[in-house]
């Protein structure tokens, strides 16, 4: 027989007469998976997994192996254009980058003059590692204003548990833990930061018991031990039974809770306003299974909790987090072999420095659009969407003149699109970089050719927590794209800001690296570097928090002037909170499960992934579709208070029959009118984003559940 | 009897489609054109109980393949060693082997005018490489390529987690070496 070796490079190269390969690493997500791009005659001929990779061991997900379309596709924005036309009327001109960057830089230094460095938004939308270079050019303008889905998606899990326990919890699984909560995700489609499928997967098979917490039965859960399918979010009073059960029956660390926890007396008499027959009540989850569960995970070492995106977009985002850092916590699994480990990254100028928030003057950061309402969030930089929208169109506290978003599309994944349009409508100046002209870049001024991943020189994950870095390395040069650092480095030093960037960003690249005494051009030699990997570190050092204590009574949260102890608010549509509406709008909608192959907004021109889902899809519930005279397949109409959006029905018979679950992000880029069908299926049309259903502390957007009704698109054509 | 198989185990597979990608990339066919496919299966009761599986859909090379039958321009071949080949530079496009599959494994490409279905990456097996969905791409190690008569043993014994298993325990050693 013949040797078979998977990802044999040399034979590769032999068999299909490449000229090389490189070795690099992914960012189609937020990136790490290792690969080898093979090229020949200059271009990439294909992508394939890096067994040696310690982050995906040679596996690769879609978007990954379809980068190559991403690269090559016909409708990418190769040189900057500006417009011509009005706005959304889709006419365009070629500029050059000095033209482009000229133009740029002359408006923000006339706003600045005008009215304020804080009249200046930037944004990004998923951290796509180009979040340091970004804050370093607001910071140093002087602008507090940084719009990211930080809000609502990460930024909250590193604050959170920041203020509790010093850094966030990675699950060490090349420890083994013995069981694993899968806590509103699905880490095998979704690859959620600081996480990918494959060690999670492997940790399963090696034997691992598993509970999950989800209200669809996902494919874990079909693997699960435990199943607890609960009401849309209600996550916190989920987590609190638990912690009922681990309190009351003494299942808890008592070395950890004796010396290592501040808050323990407040904190028990709140769990034990959760009684076990309260959570039911609340949750839908029945009590017998919360205790089952609860002692499944505290009496398993070590067990971990596998979390995501979800529980971060509602309104007890933070709580969510705290409270399941608590589960973790008081189990004795923080920081232990096989648990959720404080990992430290080698010793690198980090992204806060990067960032140069030290730079921006006191004066200007207590200017952070809804600073005095989301405290928490303004402390990490972090500002709600609304708030942008606001002081665009009522110009209140001050007008937002300018905005500058690179790689987002804010248009497809903010709450209330309709909104979102009108100031995207309004606004005086808008800049775009991104690989196409998105339905939010149509709306621009100037678009800048964004780079991919296969463009550029990069020290990846370098914000992540799991520890790593990673060289990622240039293939090729597409037209005139550029990097967002590169881009950003030109810029910067248009508005008076040469002192604190580069020649090229190679500078920068150099400069991260400085505290490891070496260069760019070394680390290029190098496959990856990570932190020391230490163990129950706070056993000897304590916690890096201002008790030195794992905080489950935050002192942080206090001084701002909020409740020190998580708790569970009802989400502002529910059947529970908004019973009227409920009677016109009878279905609980969630959404935003992950799709393999889109990452939220991206990916639905590329043919291999595309191919993968035709359509958005509606997922209902047999019986309830039977209801509404609904036949899988039919295009839908979902409707909520503030408006409707078509999608295709698939039957789905693993929820409640009250519930419907809606995909996120779509839109159609093979419509070549300027909209590119944003408002047909977008259910950010549905979603709401109103102070009162953000998070108090953070602004998370509440966009995961809300009321909707659902009936065939043909009634409705009847009715008009 | 083949000499090589190869084997999904479906139970394992958590749906990501990577497989269905691999295989794009390998041979870039157009949209509605599969050679492997994932569907869902379920959830539904199975026994009173929910279940969820997906399912992979794909060439079996069959012992003994109708498609080769019944093929007017005898354009499709079971090689010696097992593998059933669609040449599609003798498909004269009739369509006859996509109504006899019994597996749906055949799809017709209109670009083309010609069916088209798995190969096994014969040209990749030809050369001592795995065929692309099999080459490690999947986060499931779910897709097994390997000698027919030892393939079930083989899935049952899941070497590749025992060397996962060795991998992390020895990176653990190390940095427990560092740590004291
Ligand atoms: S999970 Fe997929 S998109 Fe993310 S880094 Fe890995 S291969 Fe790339
Ligand atoms: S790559 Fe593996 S896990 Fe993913 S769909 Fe294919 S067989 Fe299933």
């Amino acid at each position: 027989m013949l040797e078979f070796k998977y990802s044999n490079v040399e034979r590769e190269i032999e068999v299909y007469g490449f000229d090389y390969a490189v070795k690099s690493h992914c960012r189609m997500c937020h990136g790490g998976c290792g690969v080898f791009v093979y090229v020949k005659d200059g271009k990439i001929a294909k992508i394939a997994g890096d067994p040696d990779c310690p982050i995906n061991h040679g596996t690769l997900c879609s978007k990954g192996l379809a980068s190559a379309q991403l690269v090559y596709h016909p409708d990418r924005l190769t040189y900057p254009v500006k417009r011509i036309g009005h706005k959304g009327s889709g006419k365009w001109e070629r500029i050059s980058w000095d033209e482009a960057i000229d133009a740029i830089a002359e408006r923000i230094l006339d706003y600045k003059d005008k009215y304020g460095a804080e009249s200046i938004v930037f944004g990004y939308g998923t951290g796509r590692e180009n979040e340091a270079v970004i804050y370093r050019i607001a910071n140093l303008l002087g602008s507090p204003n940084v719009l990211t889905a930080g809000h609502f998606c990460y930024g909250p899990r590193i604050s959170s548990s920041i203020i509790t326990m010093g850094t966030n919890p990675i699950i060490e699984y090349e420890g083994f833990p013995k069981c694993i909560m899968m806590w509103g995700n699905n880490v095998t489609i979704s690859n959620p930061d600081c996480y990918k499928g494959e060690p999670f997967s492997v940790a399963l098979d090696a034997g691992a018991k598993l509970i999950v917490v989800d209200p669809r039965f996902t494919k874990p859960a079909s693997r699960a031990n435990i199943w607890l399918q609960l009401r849309p979010g209600t996550d916190p009073a989920l987590a609190y039974g638990i912690l009922n059960v681990i309190v009351n029956e003494g299942l808890y660390d008592k070395d950890f809770v004796e010396n290592h926890v501040y808050g323990w007396e407040p904190f028990v008499k709140r769990v034990n306003e959760y009684t076990l027959e309260r959570v039911e009540e609340i949750t839908w989850v029945p009590k017998e299974k919360i205790r089952e569960a609860a002692r499944l995970f505290a009496t398993s070492k070590p067990a971990v909790i596998q979390w995501g995106v979800a529980i971060e977009q509602q309104i007890n985002c933070v709580d969510n987090d705290r409270l399941l850092m608590f589960i973790m916590g008081l189990t004795g699994n923080i920081d232990a072999e096989g648990g959720q480990v404080l990992y430290r990254t080698p010793p690198i100028v980090n992204v806060g420095q990067f960032g140069a928030h030290a730079m921006l003057p006191r004066e200007q950061a207590q200017k952070r659009l809804g600073g005095d309402r989301f405290r928490l969030a303004s402390r990490f930089a972090i500002i709600t969407p609304k708030v942008v929208w606001d002081a665009i169109l009522d110009e209140k506290p001050y007008p937002v003149k300018m905005l500058f978003f690179i790689s987002s599309n804010p248009l497809m994944t903010r709450a209330n699109a309709k909104e979102v349009y009108r100031a995207l409508e309004k606004v005086d100046f808008m800049a775009v970089s991104d690989f196409f002209i998105t339905p939010t870049a149509e709306l621009a001024d100037i678009v800048l050719p964004a780079a991919t991943w296969l463009e550029m020189d990069y020290i990846g994950d370098f914000w992540k927590r799991h520890g790593y870095i990673l060289p990622r390395r240039k293939v090729v040069q597409i037209g005139e794209c550029l990097s967002d650092h590169e881009m950003l480095n030109r810029l910067g030093k248009k508005i008076g800001q040469e002192q604190f960037w580069w020649d090229t960003f190679e500078g920068g690249l150099d400069f991260i690296l400085q505290p490891m005494g070496i260069k760019w051009n070394d680390f290029n030699q190098m496959d990856y570097v990570r932190g020391p990997v230490r163990h129950f570190k706070y056993r000897k050092y304590g916690f890096s928090t201002p008790t030195r204590k794992f905080e489950l009574c935050s002192t942080i949260l206090e001084k701002m002037g909020y409740d020190p102890l998580p708790q569970h608010r009802e989400v502002p549509e529910s059947p529970v909170s908004a019973p009227e509406l409920y009677k016109e709008y009878p279905y609980i909608l969630i959404t935003g499960a992950r799709q393999p192959g889109f990452f939220h907004t991206e990916n639905r021109q590329l043919p291999w992934l595309r191919s993968l889902h035709r359509d958005p899809i509606v997922q209902i519930h047999p019986d309830a579709a039977a209801n509404e005279g609904i036949k899988e397949g039919d295009w839908v109409v979902i409707e909520s208070p503030r408006g409707k959006v078509r999608q295709r029905a698939q039957f789905f018979a693993g929820m409640d029959k009250r519930i419907v679950s809606a995909q996120h992000a779509w839109w159609f880029p093979e419509k070549k009118d300027p909209g590119h069908g944003w408002a047909e299926s977008n259910i950010n049309i549905l979603t709401d984003n109103a102070y009162e259903g953000c998070d108090p502390t953070f602004g998370a957007t509440n966009i995961r559940t809300l009321l909707c009704k659902i009936y065939p698109e043909k009634k409705e054509a009847a009715h008009e | 009897m083949n000499k090589y198989t190869l084997k999904v185990d479906e139970n394992s597979c958590w749906g990501c489609k990577s497989c269905e990608v691999a295989c794009k990339q390998e041979h870039n066919t157009p949209n509605d054109v599969k050679f492997i496919y994932v569907s869902e299966d379920g959830p539904k009761y199975v026994n009173g109980k929910l279940d969820f599986t997906y399912r992979i859909n794909m060439c079996k090379h069959c012992d003994d393949p109708p498609c080769a039958s019944i093929c007017p321009a005898e354009a499709i071949k079971k090689r010696d060693d097992g593998i059933v080949i669609l040449n599609e530079d003798e498909c004269n496009g009739c369509g006859s082997c996509i109504e006899v599959c019994p597996y749906n494994a055949i799809s017709f490409d209109e670009e083309k005018g010609v069916a088209r279905k798995c190969n096994l990456c014969y040209f990749r097996i030809d050369n001592g490489l795995y065929p692309a969905c099999a080459d490690n791409v999947c986060l499931a190690h779910c897709i097994y390529f390997g000698e027919t008569d030892k393939i079930d043993q083989v899935i049952k014994e899941k070497p590749w987690l025992q060397r996962r298993v060795e991998q992390a325990m020895m990176e653990r050693a190390r940095q427990t070496k560092e740590e004291d």
